[in-house]
């Protein structure tokens, strides 16, 4: 039990990680990035093949994991950051399964839909599976803390401020002589460079990454955690994170209580209730369970 | 069928569903059982649960695994995989940590069986999976992964060796992105190439487009006198009424597990006549084949249930023979259920009353043999080609 | 590709592919006119109607066209229960927040499918034809009829919008709903109106998914990027240009699998719709954004 509560709790970690990510491109600037688990995927595979392939030392890896989504963000928001919302929704969503079907079909960089097994993780062997379990969660929610806090100075930084005034009204902003693009490209590539580092960590963490470990079911987690906690709040995209891992778990001993279903049945039930709990909680929460306490409009 | 299905549910949300006699206190067994019920795996994974359950219930109405301390029951706790290695990883975390499995059965995605198998071997649990991927016992997993699927290359050779036999030499391979495509390939043509034969094509598709007209244009103007279906239920159905309606004459082969009773549900009979499946198998005059036959009603189990029927007596059967319902126990006794010279049987009672009188047995499961060489692979199994008839499997040859 | 016939084979499969992605695409269509923003449900709806069809069509012995009509009422009281109790109290926090509970709309609609039918594939109680050909040319009657019984829905709801009172209404709000509603046009009945015909006409493309293949509760969600490139690529709104642009989407595709390759076709969808949203959000045929 212990060590199944480690790992939903490194799990928790991992989602926070990306919910702050996805909170950093759309809390603070308004863009929408549903190809969050595309960014994910490129950290993972960038940190395990530098890692596996190369040799290269973990650290290493991990910050190159990170750095080749925060491109890749770049390059995609170079692209789109003029986009309206909904566009961008589109465009995104697309952009990941264009990942996906890279990492599934360009065998001799990715090892194909069989994925990349033996990634090393910090200590792994050396220490019991639980202490490793503990070694990742220091890890990853060292991490967290990390970011929390570079985040927080961001968004008090010039810089934030910017980035909300931009969310609010990119016109009074341009008139305000912000240069519009860069602010928002530098918003969405931060955000994916975060979601790379939880993609490289999750690596590391597994072991093993493959595509089908990136499904765009992985993108709705983490958009029902930021919305749980509310757009625009740090605090709300952990705390959602965390409430997210809870509801997929306890999902599973809930649904298992309900006598006389065939078990695709229960598993038809818990999916249906990831889907309901967002629904539920964009109509009656739709600041989020903590709202942002210095904003006066509710994001998106 | 839906009658077993109502009760197997019962058990497998964690009910106890002891079947005739009575447990004198002792603490059940659980087994966790991952196959994928949603997701891409979708189609396949309750018939596999489903087998698992029955088999359970079986062993549970035997007197479930024989200890010092009396009779333990065994449960089954299922959980989704997804068809996902990231909810895989999380399902088995409960499974091992939570329910304290003594062993992980029925992973189905080659991706979800390598993410949860350092799980399991680091905590001491068997894993007991159907996946294709030849990778998966080349993993460093200390015993504890048993693959009842043959691996690939096998497979492959099996086939072309076949389909050689029978005259075919321009083999057109229509594949599915899987971890084995390309390695399929290799094998193919390389054996087609020895005998004077050749693959006039290669096309890997995309697994979940809707439409494959073109790909079989390509297939049409490559004049093959054979095409090879390596992909999965839902696009070798497509597949299949595409080849009827462009008018190929051909032979058409597939795996067992991409053309089964559901594909003549979903298909006229005259799209499917001819259709040529392979799959491994028990030996024809085995007793584990005319139960297969007398118990599923014909030949028409699928692939994939009947390794996971296996995968349940393998652990209830291993477990029996140690006296002891713990991983290593299980995963350090499966070979001597399966070699050697013992009694052979062909089911979890049979077995279990020979293992209580004190004999040695030698299980012969649905899906073969069931022996297993050092890295887990299975060995030494023999080969089914059916071909489809009228809405039926009718056995063509076992080699 | 060898000869010209090769081309002009992989322009007809094209078509045919395309001719069913373009009712959800209509479907898409019509509820961002009126609605303005983009109802991922329609992956939902479309299964919906592909499962409705084949209850009418297998478990009542009804034949093919009227299952498909069935399909189509199954799945535009669907569509309208859904939108009115899922995501019509989003509309006011704005067309992004609709659009990601239609995401999680379209994950419920689907496990209520999977609740209620299972993973197993199913198919309908027709025959299946031998292609026809044309100097070499292959066109399947079955698909020939399904690009028909597209075509045909299209023009009817073509003929609705031009030649009728309701269907004046209906561009004026996708117009001007303001103004609309000046006009006493009530805008409420017309966004309801919208969503049970955009929902229906995806829940008939679904069933002529389906009778090409067959039918799973991931029926809609395997057509889904198409469906949306086809409703980018026609202009976002217009309702000509998703079945334009669903024939572009269709050929683009089988020309990419024989080009690129067949396990990128998913890509064609992609850039598609980043292209046609960088250089012309409104659409190659469409005049309004």
């Amino acid at each position: 039990m212990d060590a199944y509560l480690a790992a939903m709790l490194v799990f928790a970690g991992l989602y926070a990680l990306m919910a702050l990510g996805l909170n950093l491109a759309w809390g603070l600037a308004g863009m929408v990035n549903l190809g969050l688990a595309g960014f994910v995927a490129v950290g993972a595979y960038g940190s395990a093949l530098l890692t596996v392939r190369l040799g290269w030392p973990m650290p290493l890896g991990i910050a190159a994991g990170t750095l080749l989504a925060a491109v890749a963000g770049a390059g995609l928001a170079l692209l789109v950051a003029r986009l309206r919302g909904d566009y961008l929704a589109i465009v995104t969503l697309g952009f990941a399964e264009v990942i996906r079907l890279i990492a599934s079909n360009e065998t001799w960089l990715t090892n194909g839909t069989d994925g990349i097994s033996g990634i090393p993780g910090p200590l792994r062997g050396a220490v019991t599976p639980q202490q490793f379990n503990l070694v990742l969660l220091g890890l990853v929610w060292g991490s967290v803390g990390l970011v929390f806090l570079l985040s927080a100075r961001l968004s008090h930084s010039p810089f934030g401020r910017v980035l909300r005034a931009l969310r609010e009204d990119e016109e009074v902003a341009a008139v305000a002589g912000k240069p519009v693009l860069a602010f928002r490209v530098r918003a969405f590539a931060l955000g994916t460079a975060i979601c790379g580092l939880a993609g490289a960590l999750y690596a590391h963490y597994n072991g093993y990454v493959a595509p089908d470990g990136f499904a765009p079911l992985l993108t709705i987690y983490i958009v029902l955690a930021l919305t749980a906690g509310g757009g625009g709040s740090m605090r709300g995209a952990v705390a959602g994170a965390v409430l997210v891992i809870v509801l997929l778990e306890g999902t599973r001993f809930l649904a298992g209580a309900i006598p006389g279903l065939a078990p695709v049945q229960h598993a038809a039930l818990r999916e249906a209730s990831v889907a309901l709990a967002l629904l539920l909680l964009l109509r009656w929460r739709q600041q989020g369970l903590i709202p942002e306490r210095t904003l006066t409009k509710a994001a998106p | 069928m839906m009658r077993i299905g109502r009760r197997a549910a019962l058990l497998g949300t964690g009910v106890f569903a002891i079947g005739g006699r009575a447990f004198a206190q002792a603490m059940p067994v659980t087994f966790g059982a991952l196959p994928p019920l949603t997701g891409a795996g979708g189609p396949y994974g309750p018939a596999m649960l489903r087998a698992i359950q029955a088999v359970v219930e079986e062993a549970n109405a035997a007197g479930g695994i024989p200890t010092r301390q009396g009779g333990r029951p065994i449960r089954v706790v299922a959980e989704d995989d997804q068809t996902n290695p990231d909810a895989g990883v999380r399902s088995a975390r409960k499974l091992i940590d939570v329910d304290r499995v003594s062993a992980v059965m029925g992973t189905w995605a080659s991706a979800v069986t390598t993410a949860v198998a350092p799980l399991c071997w680091e905590n001491r649990v068997p894993l007991f999976t159907v996946s294709g991927a030849d990778s998966i016992t080349q993993l460093p997993h200390q015993g504890y992964v048993f693959r009842t699927q043959p691996n690939s290359r096998l497979q492959v050779t099996t086939a072309t060796d076949w389909l050689l036999a029978q005259g075919a030499r321009r083999v057109f391979h229509l594949a599915a992105q899987s971890p084995f495509a390309q390695s399929s390939q290799e094998v193919m043509a390389e054996k087609l190439r020895a005998a004077g034969g050749s693959v006039t094509g290669f096309v890997i598709y995309e697994r979940d487009k809707t439409a494959f007209r073109s790909e079989v244009d390509q297939l049409l103007r490559s004049r093959s006198d054979t095409v090879l279906l390596n992909g999965y239920l839902p696009d070798v159905t497509i597949l299949l009424r595409e080849l009827y309606r462009a008018g190929f004459d051909g032979r058409k082969l597939t795996f067992a597990y991409a053309a089964n009773q559901r594909t003549f549900e979903a298909l006229p009979n005259e799209v499917t006549n001819g259709l040529i499946t392979f799959q491994p198998s028990p030996d024809m005059d085995s007793g584990a084949f005319r139960r297969l036959q007398s118990r599923f009603g014909g030949t028409e189990v699928d692939p994939y249930s009947a390794q996971t029927t296996d995968h349940a007596a393998l652990a209830i059967l291993a477990a029996a023979q140690a006296g002891d319902a713990t991983g290593v126990a299980i995963r350090d006794h499966v070979r001597r259920i399966t070699g050697g010279e013992g009694e052979k049987v062909d089911n979890v009672t049979d077995g279990l009353r020979a293992i209580v009188a004190g004999r040695a047995v030698n299980y012969e499961g649905a899906s073969g043999p069931c022996d297993f060489d050092e890295k887990g692979d299975i060995r030494g199994t023999k080969f089914r080609f059916e071909v489809a008839e009228a809405g039926r499997f009718r056995l063509l040859q076992m080699i | 590709m060898e000869d010209w016939r090769d081309l002009l084979q992989v322009l007809v499969n094209g078509v045919m592919a395309g001719s069913v992605l373009m009712l959800p695409a209509i479907g898409l269509n019509g509820i961002f006119a009126v609605l303005r923003y983009p109802n991922f449900a329609v992956a939902g709806f479309a299964t919906i109607g592909a499962f409705a069809g084949w209850v009418a069509n297998v478990a009542w012995g009804m034949p093919a066209p009227a299952a498909l009509a069935f399909a189509f009422l199954v799945a535009g009281v669907a569509g309208l229960l859904a939108e009115e109790a899922a995501l019509r109290p989003l509309r006011p926090a704005g067309p992004l927040t609709v659009a990601i509970g239609s995401v999680a709309l379209t994950l419920l609609l689907e496990n209520i499918i999977r609740f209620a039918f299972g993973n197993d594939l199913r198919g309908y109680d027709l025959p299946v034809q031998r292609d026809w050909r044309f100097d070499g040319i292959r066109v399947n009657p079955q698909q020939l009829a399904n690009a028909g019984t597209a075509l045909a829905a299209a023009g009817a709801l073509f003929a609705l919008l031009a030649f009728t009172r309701l269907g004046r209404a209906m561009r004026a709000v996708a117009d001007n709903p303001v103004l609309a509603d000046i006009k006493g046009v009530d805008p409420d009945r017309i966004a309801r109106l919208a969503v049970f015909l955009g929902a229906g006409l995806a829940g008939l493309g679904g069933m002529l998914v389906g009778l090409d293949t067959s039918i799973d509760p991931l029926t809609g969600f395997r057509v889904i990027l198409s469906v949306f490139a086809a409703a980018v690529v026609g202009g976002l709104g217009s309702i000509p240009g998703a079945a334009l642009g669903a024939l572009v989407v269709g050929v683009g595709e089988e020309l990419a699998g024989v080009i690129l390759s067949p396990a990128y076709r998913s890509v064609t969808a992609f850039l598609a719709i980043l292209l046609v949203l960088l250089l012309r959000p409104q659409g190659l045929f469409g005049a309004r954004a």
